[in-house]
């Protein structure tokens, strides 16, 4: 209890700003939640495969271009980093932290601008940046990636 | 070749018909002798009336498991399935649906109201029900302790097939190693124990999958279509598709099974290019983990393919053949709340069923078509027929027959499917970051503080008040522990960083238009946030046809289906 009053005490005007900026933030997220901010002009990850894996004709027509693509943020390998994967559909766990989960093959990497604000795995967002095909083994993490988005950011879908 | 029973009706005709059945005598009479709905009951009665138990030996025995496929999710497929040819849906017959006979099955585990795949495939194949995620083995057993599987082994329908002189296959969608198809020919005390390197340290019950390569060689099982590759080869060898697998022995059991005289097919082309005449075994691994989802299928054959070449295999056997079929990934999907690849994989069973109707005779084959389990899937009202089973609810129209093709909204004002889970990675609620709760805390601390008014204070405990300034003070905690009570804030510690941070599971409802939620990649809505959607403990059903399949009727246990398989084929 004691701890609690110090800590009350030598909080400022400043904290108060911040606290209320975090809750706006969320309430800003949850207005978000479910409306598709991009309209249909977004892509979905299963246009740049085909179903052998190839990349699709859109994939290779778009490559060096911006694009916005839909889809999940898997859970980061590591915190407080640019790189994250965009999946079609929610991954609840980090596969590559467990050997044991299901990784889909279909899936691409996001290299951000900045450092990557980490979203809930159920959140859909979508990942704007250049489109880059063409492997590449990152030194960081030695994630391999066969496409990815760079110099990207990403907002709620 | 003969035809099943057919029984090409709706459930809705079926209980009408045989509600009717003792005043037929008058249906002359009756207003609705000319309905259609009635005529048609008329016809399923009369067809019931002529039916006779089949009590011939069964030479053959197939039994064919939707993984996760209760009556719920078989519902939507059905729907689904009709959708798709152009009809309403309700009104669609599966080809299990055909069948004469259907009992309701109870699934859970010995140790588990909800069960896992491992036990309730052990109940159906190896005869007895055990514990959650156990294969082959009684409840004697403790998970994980290979010490006490020798004492536990139970006996496999194939086992049972194969001494009496019946070629065996299992096909599978999922691995050859996961559950339901492991338990027709393995022994583990963990359904994870799939290769050499998921074995506890001094287990000296042999892996999954090099079971697998064994009971080929026993002749226990003559061919093993599915996914799993990765468990059958080194970890430091790559397989077809560049994949490494996952064995820390240095066994190649592709290389063993080819050994053994083994057909090897790994795609589609090689799968084509097997032999179906030649003796000895067939082993094919189409993927290095699961095989694809009907919907993402290429380079692979289907599930029905996998069954025609099968029964093709095995059908010159004078003595007949066991098949177990296991539509795998209906499970999946269904945990990844993704409907629709749950219901194209759905249809894909259904086609596999299809072909085995058409492939064998109800005279000497009994089949059973069932599920291992049901999931946590549930269904919103009231839609109106040709509703879009995998999207939103549309209305009903009081005047006709099809929907109205109103959106029915919920009391939030937004649209919702027909199809949603009572848990999953849907959940409305999101893990939503908020300050962290010291910060919180501090706000309203320092709020009370600045507002506090002298009743207020009054209202503090003076025993643990010591001065004005310290009520004021104590007013500001309670009301911050009360507050932070209600906002269910938890607040994490990052081992690495040491940081913390502090998060609600918070969330509404938003917007959805039809063509989102009928997208093949829409993750249905669900109230509990779960990143897999779980099984459920709900009944499942088992279709029959053929010899003894009348002995599969009323609410049973999982694990009688196997007394019926054994004595159908042997009396026993």
């Amino acid at each position: 209890m004691s701890q609690r009053l110090v800590m009350s005490l030598v909080m400022t005007k400043a904290t108060r700003r911040q606290f209320l900026m975090c809750s706006g933030a969320a309430a800003a997220g949850l207005l978000a939640g479910g409306v598709k901010a991009g309209g249909s002009a977004d892509v979905k990850l299963r246009d740049l495969y085909n179903k052998d894996l190839s990349f699709s004709d859109f994939a290779v027509a778009t490559d060096g271009q911006r694009v916005a693509v839909t889809g999940y943020m898997a859970p980061p390998l590591k915190a407080q980093s640019q790189f994250f994967v965009l999946t079609k559909r929610p991954m609840a766990t980090c596969p590559f932290c467990n050997d044991g989960d299901e990784w889909p093959d279909d899936l691409l990497a996001v290299y951000a601008r900045r450092t990557v604000d980490v979203q809930p795995f159920n959140v859909g967002i979508v990942a704007s940046g250049t489109l880059q095909l063409g492997d590449y083994k990152d030194p960081d993490t030695g994630f391999f990636s066969r496409v990815r988005l760079v110099n990207a950011t990403f907002k709620r879908d | 070749m003969k035809a099943k029973h057919s029984l090409i009706a709706t459930a809705t005709t079926i209980a009408f018909g045989l509600f009717v059945g003792p005043v037929a005598v008058a249906q002359n009479a009756l207003p609705q002798a000319d309905n259609t709905w009635f005529t048609d009951a008329g016809a399923q009665l009369q067809m019931r009336l002529s039916m006779q138990p089949n009590t011939n030996r069964a030479k053959n025995v197939v039994i064919m498991i939707a993984d996760g496929n209760g009556v719920g999710t078989n519902y939507a497929t059905r729907l689904f399935h009709g959708q798709t040819l152009g009809n309403f849906g309700d009104e669609n017959v599966l080809p299990k649906e055909t069948l004469p006979h259907l009992a309701l099955v109870k699934t859970y585990n010995v140790n588990a109201q909800t069960p896992d795949s491992a036990g309730t495939a052990t109940a159906m194949l190896a005869g007895v029900k055990t514990k959650a995620g156990m294969i082959g083995v009684d409840e004697t057993v403790s998970r994980g302790d290979c010490s006490t599987v020798e004492a536990g082994k139970v006996t496999s329908i194939n086992q049972l097939m194969s001494e009496a002189g019946k070629s065996t296959a299992i096909i599978t969608t999922a691995r050859l190693t996961h559950a339901t198809p492991a338990a027709g020919y393995a022994h583990a005390a963990d359904r994870n124990f799939e290769d050499d390197s998921a074995l506890p340290e001094g287990c000296q019950v042999p892996d999954i999958a090099s079971q697998l390569i064994s009971a080929m060689e026993s002749g226990m099982v003559d061919l093993a279509l599915g996914g799993g590759r990765r468990h059958f080869i080194p970890v430091d060898f790559e397989d077809e598709e560049g994949k490494a697998g996952r064995r820390t022995d240095g066994r190649n059991l592709i290389d063993e099974a080819k050994a053994l005289g083994a057909q090897y097919a790994f795609d589609a082309e090689s799968f084509a290019a097997i032999d179906l005449n030649k003796e000895g075994p067939v082993l094919g691994l189409f993927e290095s983990s699961h095989m694809k989802y009907e919907n993402d299928r290429s380079d692979e054959p289907s599930l029905a393919e996998m069954v025609e070449a099968s029964i093709t295999a095995m059908q010159g056997n004078e003595n007949g053949f066991f098949l177990a079929v296991e539509a795998g990934r209906v499970d999946h999907a269904n945990h990844g709340s993704n409907l629709y690849r749950a219901l194209t994989d759905g249809v894909a069973f259904a086609e596999a069923v299809q072909k085995v109707i058409e492939m064998t005779s109800d005279e000497d084959t009994l089949l059973i078509v069932t599920a291992d389990h049901e999931h946590a899937i549930a269904f919103n009202g009231y839609c109106g027929r040709g509703t879009p089973i995998t999207g939103l609810c549309y209305g009903i129209d009081g005047d006709g027959i099809v929907h109205n093709g109103v959106e029915q909204l919920a009391d939030d004002g937004q649209p919702y499917t027909v199809v949603g889970y009572l848990n999953g990675g849907g959940s409305i609620l999101k893990k939503e970051k908020v300050a962290t709760e010291m910060m919180i805390e501090a706000e309203i601390v320092s709020e009370a503080v600045d507002d506090a008014t002298g009743e207020q204070i009054a209202e503090v405990d003076t025993d643990t008040a010591v001065s004005t300034s310290d009520a004021i003070q104590a007013h500001g905690d309670r009301l911050a522990e009360d507050l932070l009570s209600q906002l269910d804030i938890t607040t994490e510690v990052d081992e690495d960083s040491g940081e913390s941070s502090s998060y609600r599971w918070i969330g509404s409802r938003g917007p959805l238009t039809q063509e989102q939620a009928t997208d093949p990649d829409y993750i249905q809505q669900a109230m509990i946030p779960r990143g897999s959607e779980t099984h459920s403990g709900e009944d499942v059903a088992a279709y029959a046809s053929g010899p003894f399949a009348h002995l599969i009727s009323g609410t049973i246990e999982q694990n009688y289906l196997f007394n019926v398989m054994r004595y159908a084929a042997t009396g026993e």
